[in-house]
């Protein structure tokens, strides 16, 4: 059966749904009022704690290298944190940002492409914070040690062990990133449902789709 | 306008346009709980986005862009299954049991859209409903041309498809 064929069943088939289907207006209610609305601010709100808990983190390692300014064996480990803080913090506001300014009534080519980079942006963000993790301990350990008991690290250990654990950490980097093939991609597909090499393939499968 | 008047002239083209949301989530899903999840997602989309209509286009033009951004997403999350927006009694789209008066072709022809891929079923569900290749080109993103070529590659592969069926 040829293309025109089936469309002029289709034609058919759209005059018969005219009369079959029928919208049920007290869920399309509901949708665009209380409990629709009621999930989206509980995402707003988890959103919104997770950004408030970075920003109280971020003020509490400023307020720790202002008090440590003297110091710098504590403010440098406080103040690369604090960066890396900041950058998270920047980073996760910036993608919520385009999430939210993302018109689902641009054309599907555009609109598909916009959400395909957002997905390998939120993937690889997971995946460098599983990298970053084994290099990240020595200065937070110094920090925590310094605030809540005020051990100074460099006191209590001796510098071979604290060389010896930045190599050790440098060491980790290849099991990191292994960890974050394995399974950053992994936590970051189970919430979108997506993986890096599928969101890659699909844009070339759009860039093809648009190639004439 | 006030808001209870935007909700009624949302429901009242959401009404006029309710075949378009039953086709995309009949072609995009098998399973029909995952139809109304998908009919829920692209109702929400489309409230959502309804103030950022301007009327520049037909409002089935717009509708289409909206309701297939949420299908293609939809169906490429690797099948996970979704929650329900909200647990409703009764289906978003209630349809009278059309499985025994469906005919064959209109069956076969929605098996064989399943098998497309997400961007070529969106292309030839445009061109089914009737749209002219300029609309099929200005809802999906790509130019005329592009849509005719792609057109013909579609018709000879629905022929082998519905050949391969009229002899199995």
């Amino acid at each position: 059966m040829e293309l025109d064929e089936l469309k002029q069943k289709w034609a058919e088939h759209d005059r018969k749904l005219d009369t079959s289907i029928r919208l049920n207006r007290q869920v399309v209610r509901e949708l665009y009022t209380g409990r629709a609305r009621s999930a989206l601010v509980r995402l707003a709100a988890i959103i919104g704690l997770g950004s408030v808990t970075t920003l109280a983190v971020i003020m509490w390692l400023g307020r720790f290298v202002y008090d440590h300014r003297t110091m710098p064996r504590f403010v440098l480990p406080a103040a690369a944190l604090d960066v890396l803080a900041i950058a998270a913090l920047a980073t996760a506001i910036r993608q919520i940002a385009l999430a939210l300014q993302t018109d689902y009534g641009q054309p599907v080519a555009t609109i598909q492409r916009r959400l395909e980079k957002l997905r390998m942006a939120r993937i690889r963000y997971v995946e460098a914070i599983l990298i970053a993790s084994p290099l990240l301990w020595i200065p937070m350990f110094i920090v925590a040690m310094e605030a809540i008991w005020g051990i100074d690290v460099y006191a209590t250990f001796d510098l071979k062990w604290l060389v010896g654990n930045v190599l050790f950490g440098l060491a980790f980097i290849p099991v990191g990133i292994w960890l974050a093939r394995r399974y950053g991609r992994k936590i970051e597909g189970s919430l979108a449902g997506y993986n890096l090499q599928a969101a890659s393939e699909f844009i070339a499968t759009l860039a093809d789709f648009e190639r004439e | 306008m006030n808001v209870a008047e935007i909700q009624e002239s949302f429901q009242k083209l959401l009404e006029e346009h309710r075949k378009i949301l039953y086709k995309i989530c009949h072609c995009y899903c098998r399973n029909p709980d995952d139809r109304d999840d998908l009919a829920q997602e692209i109702v929400v989309q489309l409230w959502r986005s309804f103030q950022s209509y301007d009327g520049r286009c037909r409002f089935s033009t717009w509708m289409y862009r909206v309701a297939l951004n949420v299908a293609i997403s939809f169906y490429r999350r690797e099948r996970v299954r979704t929650e329900h927006i909200i647990t409703a009694e009764e289906p978003l789209l209630a349809i009278a049991d059309e499985t025994p008066t469906q005919p064959d072709e209109i069956r076969l022809l929605y098996q064989a859209i399943e098998r497309l891929d997400p961007l070529n079923k969106a292309l030839i569900l445009l061109y089914l409903d009737g749209n002219s290749y300029a609309e099929i080109g200005e809802v999906l993103g790509i130019t005329q041309t592009n849509v005719a070529t792609k057109i013909g590659r579609l018709k000879e592969t629905l022929r082998r498809e519905f050949g391969a069926a009229t002899r199995g």
